[in-house]
């Protein structure tokens, strides 16, 4: 970046377009003709007469050379003031500047931990379903159910009962709504302060427990009817407490933030290495 | 002032004075032919500010019918028509012009370019526009064909089938409303192709993409998506004066066609509009809330992406108006998250604004008075937005007062606010004269009680039950105090919309001289004199970071040092 002045180019005269009737004139011609089509046929052949002689005119002011007018600039010498006499900036030295964080959790740890996780969630979601309703199926249909459309009220045997689109359906959405959850962790674990497990696999699973169970009401009312809370939130805490021990294990890597933004692009070329990152990464190593 | 000062040479351009006094009809005839952006600029925003004193006179006649049970100040059929043409005309006739207003006074000169990249075609867009909002209100005389007084439009500005068709709304009024939105739109589309070309080839020496005004940002990305949106629904327009005049049966039930089609065709476009109106005023606040912070605004990068962000999540939500049409679960479940993404980068934006005026030197002049509740009022009809996202919820609470509360927080809290911030901002530029700040004060006082009387309250009798688009209703049903209190607040407003209007007149005589910048600012706008001349530079200007005029007054310390 090169020091900006304030030089240009001056002209003692510019040439600017013109003022002309033909747009007036157009944009009435076209009011016009669209008026006629509800008061009179008349109207709408002056508009079209008015419409083109608008646009005959206007094409003449531009062809084959522009009609413009001849202004004389005045320049002066001015000073340019300002009130605000003191600047005050947040002095960082360049080396000491912070990039936080250093190291972070690869996209993939978010995504194993996800994938644990959504496995680990499944016994206690089917225990529940033995003990409530004698049935395997009715954790998986009550999540199932949401997304298939010719669902209208079932009764308790209906949900409790094996549906291969209510198995699917609920596999999709446990999957990926898992892997989401993951990635959140993975990104996420690295700015929590001491004890990862303990806030991403205890506290914030009740806190989303929470914010499910005071909203399930309006954003569904008949499966809130149907949600037993209690083994809701230890399903939750055993997805949490295993993605964030998968994620907080994996290997750490370098975020390369305060690389050059072609090398974190991927291209490689001399002198495009900064010496510290080298030498950083040695350490780690 | 003036502790820090430096000799430019040539920062200022100064305009011969006129020669000669012009008479009254010279003076009409050079605003007439005109192709000059900051005077077609200004002609916008008159007509924008006179639309909208027409628009909330018609708001205070609908206020005052719903004031109290079983009132007789309107018809049922004018009630109606008032409605109509009320949200229309705020719409497309005060909303969409007043923010092209300013994107044709200020883009260009933001830019450090001399006009707009296609000057004749800016003054065609502005007469068709003008011409096609008189058409509207034509319809009021020519309605029933023979100049039957009173016939205007009576279905809605979203005008729903079948509603439209011949059997159900005979006579003209609907093709009024049609056609003259279908001519508008011509001049909406032009203007919109002029914003994008202009961007993109006329930017001064050294103004990159990334180092244009966010100002500029925005409406680029405004026009684009009017282009996108525009098109569908001059589409179904064009598709229902067939209807009505040649047989044609797209929305006709009975004969095959489709009711639902033009709520999709409508809405495809419609919400999108919202976010064609609400990102200019984004770029307001922009413009505004750093300049007042004494900071940088926060997060540029981000703030750009953000918008095309949103404007780009908009173009996927338009069915969130359809939830009790009886869709899919599917097709709410998908637009219901697509709603609620949206929040995510206006969410980026609240906080960035936020974190600009965090630890900054705030100066609550009007300006910044009606952009710090702009802040506020956005962020309360953002969490009800997303509350009528979700599709249960929007069940219970489709076509109530408590979605015309929601929107009217977008539109008069967000969007309104934002445009009386930015006059009271640029009209110094525009004009030479200040504004006075006491009767800003009062303007800004009256008006912020009068919204919140009105549309805190509006909320209630929505959830009460009470729906959108009746005349009247019974007095059991406890609506009755509630909507007193919002017709009220309804008044005050129109009390606080005059007080500018006498501000402006009584500022233009006899206002205190703005000078080239009032506000201490940053951007191009504000090194020409106030009014800028005809040729907006005389030197073309070079810029060397986005806040050039900050690299002027400070050159021991430029912003070119510390963007990347």
């Amino acid at each position: 970046m090169s020091e900006h002045h304030s030089t240009g180019s001056h002209e003692e005269h510019v040439h600017l377009p013109a003022p002309t009737h033909w747009p007036i004139i157009m944009a009435l011609g076209v009011a016009l003709g669209f008026t006629g089509i509800v008061t009179n046929l008349g109207l709408t052949i002056l508009g079209v007469v008015l419409a083109l002689a608008g646009a005959i005119g206007w094409f003449r002011q531009v062809l084959p050379r522009e009609h413009v007018e001849n202004i004389e600039t005045t320049v002066e010498d001015v000073l340019v003031t300002t009130t605000r006499t003191e600047v005050e900036r947040i002095v960082v030295p360049s080396e000491d500047r912070a990039h936080l964080p250093i190291e972070t959790y690869p996209i993939l740890s978010g995504l194993k931990g996800g994938l644990a996780g959504a496995i680990a969630m499944v016994p206690p979601a089917l225990i529940y379903g033995l003990l409530a309703q004698h049935s395997i199926w009715y954790p998986i249909n009550l999540l199932g159910g949401a997304g298939v459309a010719n669902w209208r009220n079932p009764s308790t045997a209906d949900i409790a009962s094996f549906h291969l689109s209510g198995l699917i359906v609920a596999g999709i959405i446990h999957i990926i709504t898992s892997l989401l959850v993951g990635l959140l962790y993975g990104a996420m674990l690295p700015m929590l302060p001491k004890r990862p497990i303990l806030l991403g696999g205890l506290v914030a699973p009740v806190l989303w427990t929470g914010l499910v169970h005071a909203t399930m009401g309006v954003i569904n009312p008949e499966l809130d009817a149907r949600i037993q809370w209690g083994w809701f939130l230890v399903s939750q805490i055993t997805f949490g407490v295993v993605a964030g021990w998968v994620v907080a294990h994996s290997q750490k890597i370098y975020t390369k933030q305060s690389m050059p933004i072609l090398m974190r692009l991927g291209f490689e070329g001399s002198g495009l290495h900064h010496e510290d990152h080298d030498q950083a990464g040695e350490d780690r190593k | 002032m003036a502790d820090s000062t430096l000799p430019i040479q040539g920062a200022l351009d100064i305009t011969p004075p006129a020669a000669r006094k012009h008479s009254i009809l010279e003076i009409a005839h050079s605003w007439i032919t005109t192709v000059d952006h900051k005077k077609l600029g200004i002609l916008y925003t008159v007509f924008g500010i006179f639309w909208l004193l027409v628009g909330g006179a018609e708001a205070i006649a609908i206020r005052i019918q719903l004031a109290m049970p079983n009132n007789h100040f309107l018809s049922p059929q004018t009630y109606n028509q008032f409605f109509t043409m009320h949200g229309t005309t705020m719409v497309f006739l005060v909303g969409m012009t007043i923010i092209f207003g300013f994107a044709n006074y200020l883009v260009p000169l933001m830019i450090g370019a001399r006009d707009m990249a296609f000057p004749r075609l800016n003054a065609f867009s502005f007469w068709v526009t003008a011409f096609g909002g008189t058409l509207l209100y034509y319809s009021f005389l020519g309605g029933s064909g023979l100049y039957g007084v009173g016939s205007a439009p009576d279905v809605g500005w979203f005008a729903y089938a079948p509603l439209t068709a011949r059997a159900f709304s005979p006579g003209h009024a609907t093709d009024y409303w049609a056609i003259s939105l279908i001519v508008s739109g011509i001049g909406t589309v032009g203007t919109a192709i002029n914003i994008v070309a202009t961007t993109v080839s006329m930017r001064c020496k050294g103004m990159t993409l990334m180092r244009m005004p966010l100002f500029v940002w925005l409406f680029f990305v405004v026009s684009a998506l009017t282009l996108i949106t525009i098109t569908p629904l001059t589409a179904a327009q064009i598709m229902l004066t067939i209807d009505r005049y040649l047989g044609g049966h797209f929305f006709d039930t009975q004969a095959g066609g489709s009711a639902v089609a033009w709520m999709h065709f409508f809405w495809i476009f419609g919400h999108p509009e919202v976010y064609v109106l609400i990102l200019p005023a984004f770029a307001i606040a922009n413009e505004i809330i750093p300049v007042f912070s004494r900071k940088a605004i926060f997060g540029y990068p981000a703030m750009a992406a953000a918008s095309v962000g949103i404007a780009f999540v908009s173009l996927g939500v338009w069915a969130h108006h359809m939830f009790t049409v009886g869709m899919t679960s599917v097709s709410n479940a998908f637009f219901t998250l697509s709603t609620m993404l949206v929040g995510i980068p206006t969410g980026i934006k609240i906080f960035n604004w936020l974190a600009t005026m965090w630890g900054g030197k705030i100066r609550f002049a009007t300006p910044m008075l009606f952009l710090t509740a702009f802040l506020f009022q956005f962020l309360i009809a953002g969490l009800t937005g997303i509350m009528l996202s979700v599709s249960p919820w929007d069940w219970q609470l489709h076509n109530s007062y408590f979605v015309i509360a929601h929107f009217h927080y977008v539109l008069v809290g967000a969007l309104v606010f934002a445009i009386f911030g930015g006059l009271y901002y640029w009209f110094p530029k525009a004009t030479g004269k200040m504004l006075s700040e006491k009767i800003g004060k009062w303007h800004f006082w009256l008006f912020i009680i009068g919204f919140h009387l009105t549309f805190d309250t509006m909320h209630v009798p929505g959830i009460l039950g009470m729906p959108r688009s009746i005349y009247t209703y019974e007095p059991d049903r406890g609506w009755g105090p509630w909507n007193l209190v919002v017709s009220i607040g309804g008044i005050i407003q129109g009390i606080a919309t005059l007080v500018f209007a006498y501000n402006m007149i009584v500022s233009l005589r006899k206002g205190e001289e703005a000078g080239p910048d009032p506000w201490d600012a940053w951007t191009l706008e504000w090194t020409t004199s106030s009014p800028p001349p005809d040729y907006n530079f005389a030197i073309d200007p070079v810029v060397g970071s986005r806040r050039p005029l900050w690299d002027l007054k400070h050159p021991e310390d430029p912003d070119w040092k510390y963007e990347a």
